[in-house]
Formats: structure tokens, sequence, C-alpha cells
């Protein structure tokens, strides 16, 4: 009922013009999935916040809130309000300094931790030696052991204590409530056993220590915080390779001198100088020079791309063989690398549905693990008592396996389970060129059962290309002659057909000639004179108007229209010249990436606003056999969504400009090629190479995170479903098995280390 | 069973009843977590 009132009254409030501002805190000290939950209660509860979104990896809070009625300034004194650590962000930094930032600090906290887990270990083994080198029964012994634990606690284990006692006051419950009530009673048995030793011989109990228990779980909790910690850096390696891929200085050329300056001072529309071997300082257009350019960082394309004057380049990328002058078009956090590197923190930190199991899972587990832990207690201290042991005896017994309990169920390996998958798979798709924007787009791509292909520049190159030059019988002119006189009429126009001429001329290396008038003709072609012939370029409606015959040419144009290319007839001087045939070459790799897209058992369609005929030869020479042609751009719509109804699953391939509405309204949009296709909003995922084996990439790598994700929650699960009772004594009255409070805490870190180190198994994984 | 082991059933019962009321009734009189969808 709340909620429902709530949802009107923000449809209420949505249609009066209501401001909403976003913001990214850093969030410090969260160390699992409960704390992740605490942070991001307490600012949903905030007045004025719309959406709140913690995220445990990326160690920050996305918040979407009125700043009518909350400010930052108050967000960060509710997160702070928790117990977590919280600042402001930065004003106007980059993604990439923001991005070395958050290493900085990730690094530092590292070493800390480090630092602590060492002197902890150490502290252990001197716990566990102090007894033999001490006379056995020395009075010194128990002390000491008092001594070295309390200042263990005060300096390597302070933050379980400090977290836990926040969290308590915040009716929850985390890992540290775990491990810090362990301890805690280890610790205050231990001190009673050392101050009062009468007390528990008078009841015929030894007075049993568990100091050293106390040190080694505390040294053992952090070793595997620290393995879990430098595991979680190595997920997210891809992230920061992208960053380090930014040169620190570039070659500004300031009227004939140039000058090296550094990369951050770099405005748009300065001239650039870049010499073979260098990176790329920035985005821009190449003014002068030409030299191959290496991609591969960013789009995974392994060979170098040839550029010359007019070309885009791409900051961060290798510059091979030419020196080059180039204009900076875009930097700072406008650039493709600093783009690409806010899309991935983004999908980073994004959350898999999948993960919602984990959540409530361990939302309610550790007052669950308390209560069974109390239970356990008392379970043992009663059958140890009826079988005949005295009060004693049993309250040790029951006390260590109690212990056990609440060390061995730390939900850490859940929290880990589906993050770090979605991690190491982000990353491992940015370096084949495969940009997933987020946890659900990861997960849904697996699940598409059929793929709809936008047929110019996905399938094919997006741009036509002559490919058939046939002089008519007769005709006073060669194919040479032809091409140029073609080639210098339509150099004045912008129809694509034309450029492709154009282009096929220049490329065989015709001179123009000078044109003494022309005109543009829509819908039919170009007609003109060309130094001394008259000229009409075009489709068959040209030929008529201009009283051409084209018989003798009818049988090849249709031959070739059949299969799929457009036909441009010349007529020199009142007669037919010759046919140019135009289509947009398929790529070189299509074929084989929609074969195995079929052979993987998904549906292939073809979606063109081209004629059937066409569409249907391109269809052909690509092996695809469901073909949908003749659409316009809001008919490729209502085709997804009849695929949809239909029960399928639709991924929907396209370049992310024009195929924006259809995207969207598949359930994975992805956009294929490159760096303009980063900016395309409706797209889930966008493809940096115009390559359609890439989309096989995407597919297999979201099968095999998802599996990596299903196999982290199992074993995670069974690891507590069998670890618990183990440590509460199951297995004791058939096998006289018991789990101590050490090995507990040993087995609780090999848990989250394994799970994280099945995630990292990713970044091998073979996606051909 | 002796009376010993009552009293230590009887606290145990009552430890959990305390646990489970403190993290899962006494939190309700805060505001629900708001669900994201």
């Amino acid at each position: 009922m709340d909620a429902h009132d709530g949802h009107e009254a923000r449809e209420a409030s949505a249609q009066a013009p209501v401001r909403r501002e976003s913001i990214r805190i850093p969030v410090t000290g969260m160390t699992c999935a409960a704390c992740q939950a605490r942070v991001q209660s307490a600012l949903a509860r905030q007045p004025g916040v719309d959406d709140a979104s913690v995220n445990l990896m990326m160690e920050n809070a996305a918040i979407t809130f009125d700043p009518a009625l909350t400010s930052p300034e108050q967000l960060v004194s509710a997160v702070r309000a928790t117990g977590y650590g919280a600042e402001l962000p930065a004003p106007e930094r980059s993604p990439l300094a923001e991005q070395e930032a958050l290493d900085r600090s990730q690094r530092d906290e590292l070493r800390a931790m480090t630092q602590r887990a060492v002197v902890s270990v150490v502290a252990g083994a001197v716990a566990m030696l102090l007894p033999m080198i001490l006379p056995m029964q020395s009075r010194l012994l128990p002390p000491a052991l008092l001594a070295l634990s309390a200042a263990i606690i005060l300096f390597a284990g302070r933050h379980f204590y400090v977290h836990a006692w926040q969290a308590l006051r915040h009716h929850s419950a985390d890992m540290d409530t775990l491990i810090a009530a362990g301890t805690g009673a280890a610790f205050i048995y231990s001190l009673m056993a050392t101050f009062a030793p009468g007390f528990f011989l008078a009841h015929g109990v030894a007075p049993n220590l568990y100091y050293e228990a106390v040190i080694v779980i505390i040294a053992l909790v952090l070793t595997g915080n620290v393995f879990e910690a430098r595991a979680k850096r190595s997920t997210s390696s891809a992230l920061r390779a992208l960053v380090e891929l930014q040169p620190a200085t570039a070659r500004v050329v300031r009227g004939d001198a140039v000058t090296e300056v550094p990369v951050t001072s770099v405005v748009a529309g300065d001239v650039l100088l870049v010499r073979p071997g260098e990176r790329i300082p920035v985005d821009g257009e190449v003014i002068s020079g030409s030299s191959a350019v290496d991609e591969s960082m960013l789009t995974g394309e392994s060979l170098p791309v040839e550029k010359s004057t007019g070309a885009r380049v791409i900051g961060a990328t290798v510059n091979r063989t030419g020196a080059f002058h180039y204009r900076a078009t875009t930097v700072g956090a406008d650039s493709t690398l600093a783009r690409i590197v806010r899309l991935m923190r983004d999908a980073q930190s994004s959350r898999a549905p999948v993960q919602a199991l984990a959540d409530r899972v361990s939302s309610i587990f550790v007052p669950v693990v308390i209560s069974l832990s109390i239970a356990t207690f008392a379970i043992w201290f009663v059958a140890l008592h009826a079988s005949g042991a005295i009060p004693g005896t049993a309250t040790v017994r029951a006390f260590a396996a109690a212990v056990a309990v609440l060390i061995i169920a730390c939900p850490c390996a859940m929290g880990l389970a589906v993050p770090t998958a979605v991690m190491v798979a982000t990353g491992r798709g940015a370096e084949s060129g495969i940009l997933i924007k987020g946890g659900e787009a990861l997960q849904r791509i697996g699940d598409v059962t059929t793929v709809v292909l936008d047929k110019t520049g996905t399938i094919t190159e997006g741009a036509p290309a002559v490919t058939d030059v046939i002089v008519a019988p007769g005709a006073e002119h060669d194919a040479n002659t032809l091409l140029a006189l073609a080639a210098s009429l339509e150099s004045q126009s912008a129809h694509p057909l034309a450029d492709a001429i154009v282009r096929y001329a220049d490329g065989r290396g015709l001179a123009r000639q000078s044109i003494q008038s022309n005109e543009y003709i829509v819908g039919r072609g170009a007609t003109g004179v060309v130094g001394e012939v008259a000229l009409a370029i075009g489709n068959a409606a040209l030929m008529s108007d201009w009283a051409v015959s084209t018989a003798a040419l009818d049988d090849r144009a249709r031959a070739l229209a059949g299969d799929g290319k457009t036909i441009v007839f010349v007529a020199a001087n009142g007669a037919l010249a010759g046919l140019l045939a135009v289509a947009d070459p398929i790529r070189a790799t299509s074929r084989a990436a929609i074969d195995r897209l079929e052979a993987m058992g998904l549906a292939v369609v073809m979606l063109t606003g081209d004629d059937e005929r066409t569409a249907s030869a391109i269809a052909r020479a690509a092996g695809i056999e469901r073909v949908v042609a003749g659409v316009l751009p809001d008919g490729k719509v209502a085709e997804i969504a009849r695929l949809q109804r239909g029960g399928a699953v639709v991924a929907m391939v396209g370049d992310g400009v024009n195929d924006a509405p259809a995207l969207a309204q598949a359930d994975i949009g992805i956009a294929m090629g490159g760096g303009a296709a980063i900016a395309a909003e409706a797209a889930d995922v966008v493809l940096m190479r115009s390559d359609l084996g890439t989309v096989v990439q995407a597919i297999l790598l979201s099968r095999r995170t998802m599996r990596t994700m299903r196999q982290n929650l199992f074993w995670a699960f069974i690891y507590n479903v069998i670890g618990i009772p183990v440590a509460a004594g199951a297995l004791y009255p058939a096998f006289g098995l018991l789990l101590s409070p050490v090995l507990a805490s040993a087995a609780m870190a090999f848990s989250s280390v394994s799970v994280v180190t099945n995630s990292l198994r990713l970044r091998r994984a073979s996606l051909s | 069973m002796t009376a010993l082991d009552w009293i230590v059933i009887a606290a145990a019962v009552a430890a959990i009843g305390i646990v489970n009321w403190y993290f899962f009734i006494a939190s309700r009189g805060k505001p629900p977590m708001r669900h994201e969808h």
C-alpha cells in the first residue's frame, strides 16, 4: 500500500518541473554485502533521494536526488552516520583522474591491510610458540598472551569491533559482527580464566585460555581479506590498464615551434604532432601526413589502420609508421578513452539481477547464524552434561563449537560471487573491443534466442563501392575514360553513389577533367558537360528522359541487379557509353559470424530498408534465411516487437545512430562501429570493431560469465550449508569430528579466495 | 535433565528470541528499505 502511494506521489511530482541531480559518492570501509545493504538503505531513507545504488566493489554510492530536499553534504553525513567513511566527490574531475585516485586509495588501503595481516600472523606464531618456550605452568604465560591478544585486537582487528558495534546500533549485522562476536566471546572467556581461575577450578574446569585462537582467527581473517583485496584489484586491472594508456604529454604545434605540454592542457583545436612509435595523446582529425595506427588497445583490432588526411585518430592508440599533424577534436572528459573508462566503471558498478538472491540471503543470514550459534552451545552443553561430563567440561566444549559456528559462517563469499564475475567479464570484453553497459546487460546477452541484424553498415561495409564497370558495345570511350568522366561529374555531388564512383576512380589514379556545366536531379542522377563530352549519369529513368536506349546492356543490368547491385548508366553525347554497378559489399567477417550464430542455435534475421530483391541477394551471400525487407526505422521496432511477442529474446545489432529506436526496443541493443557508437544511449553493448564476430564473442562471454556466477553462488551457499553443521558438531556423533575455531577461520578465508579466483578464470576465457 | 540443563536451555531460547527480535522486529520501527524497482 505504502509503495503504491509512493508511486503515485512520484508520478504526480513528475508532472511538475522537478530537478534531479545525480552524484557518485566514494564510500570507504565496506567489507561485505550486508555493509552495502546498510549504506544503501540509509541513503534510500533520506528525504529527496529517488534512487541509491551502492557498489561494494567500486566503493561508491550512485545517488539520484532532488536538490530542493537534500544536498550532497547531507548525503555524505547520512553515510557517515552508518559508520562508514564518505566524502564529497572532487568536482570536475575526468573519469581518468577519478579512476587514478581510486586506484591510489585502494593501493594504500591494501598496504595498510597487508601490514596488519603480517603483524597478526607473526603474533599468532608467537602465541603458539610461547607455551613451548615458557615452562608449562609458568605464571607469566597468561599475562603475556593476554597482552599480545589485546594488542592485536586493538591494532589489527579494531575495525571488526568498530564496524560490528556501529552495525549493532542500527539493528543490523554483517560479517564483522560474526568475527567480533566469535573472537570477543573467546577473549572474555579467557580473560575470566586468567583473573579468576579459582572460579573455574571450583567447578572442576581447567581455566583454558583461547588467546592464541583470538589472535590466529584475526590473522587468518585479515590474510583472507588481503588476498581478496588483491584479487579485487586484479579484477579491475582491465580498467586500470585503460587509464594507463593515456600519455602524459603532447607535442603541440604553435606557430613554427613544437612544444611538449601536459596532455591536460591540450584544448580542442590545437594542432599536434605525433611521431612514429608514440602514443596519440588525444582524439582528433589528421590534417597532414599519414601513418598506420595500432588501435588494438581500444578496438581489439589486431591490424594497424591506415590514416591519412581527414581520418579520425583516437587518443591512447599507438602511431606506428609515419609522423603526422592532426587537430585535436575532443579532450578531457569527452574523449573516447574517458568515455570508455566511464562506461566501464558504470558497468562494473552496476548489479546483475542474479545478485538480488545473494543480497536477500546475506541480510537475514547473520541473525540466523547467531541464533544457530547459541543453539549449538545449549545443545552441546545439555548433551555433554547428560552423558556424564561435568558442567565445566561441557561449557568449554560447547563454547568452542559455538564460536566455530560464528567464525565459519561469514557471508563474504556470497557477497563476492556476482560482482567479481561482472568486473572480470566486463574487463575481458573491453580487451576484445566489446563494451558491456552493466551487469544486467551482461546477464541478458546470454539468454538471447534471436539476433536481428541491420543490413547496412552491420552485415555490409556501410559504404557503397563500384563492383563492375561495363562498356557498351561499340561505345567510343574505354572503361578508364568512362570512369574518369563519370568521376569528374560526380565529384561535385554529395550522393553516396557518386562518392563510391569518385573513390573508385581516385583509387585507380584517374585524373579528373574540368566540368563545364552540371546539374543534379533528385531520384535520377546527374547531367553536365565534362571537357568536350555531354554526360548523363543515372538510372534507367534518366536514360529514358534523355531518349537514350539501354537495350544493349539491359541483360547485364538485370543480372547485376539480381545480385543486389545498383546500376548506374552512363550516356555520352546522347549514346549509351556503359554502366557502373555499385554495391555495398558484405564485410569479409560477416558470413563466418552468421554461420557461427546459427551453429550456436540462434535464429538470425536480417532487417533492411532495401527492396526485396537487393535484400535477398545480400542475405543469400551472407547465409541468412530470414529477411525482412523494405522496413522503415519504426517498422524495425514493430518487427522486433513482433518477434518478442512470439517469445523470442531479441538482440538487435545496428550502427547505433540510425537504429536507436530498434536498439531500445530489443532486449539487447548492440551498437557496432567504434567511437561514435559509444555515445549510443540505446545500446546495451557497444562493439568497438565493425566485425560481426564480436557479437558471437559477446554472447559467449555472457554465457561463460553466467556459468561462473552460478558456480560461485553454488559454492558459497554449499560452503555454508556444509560448514555450519560441521562447525556445530553434526559429524561428532558419527565420526568424532569437530572443527576448532581456528580451522573454521581458515576455511572461511579459503571460501572467499576460491570464489574470487574462479571469477578471475574469466580473464583467460577463450571466446572463439 | 537437571535444573542446570533447563536453565541453559531457557537462557538460550531467550537469547535467540532477543537476537531475532532485535534484528528483525525492532528494526521495523524504521522506514522499510526502498526497493529499486
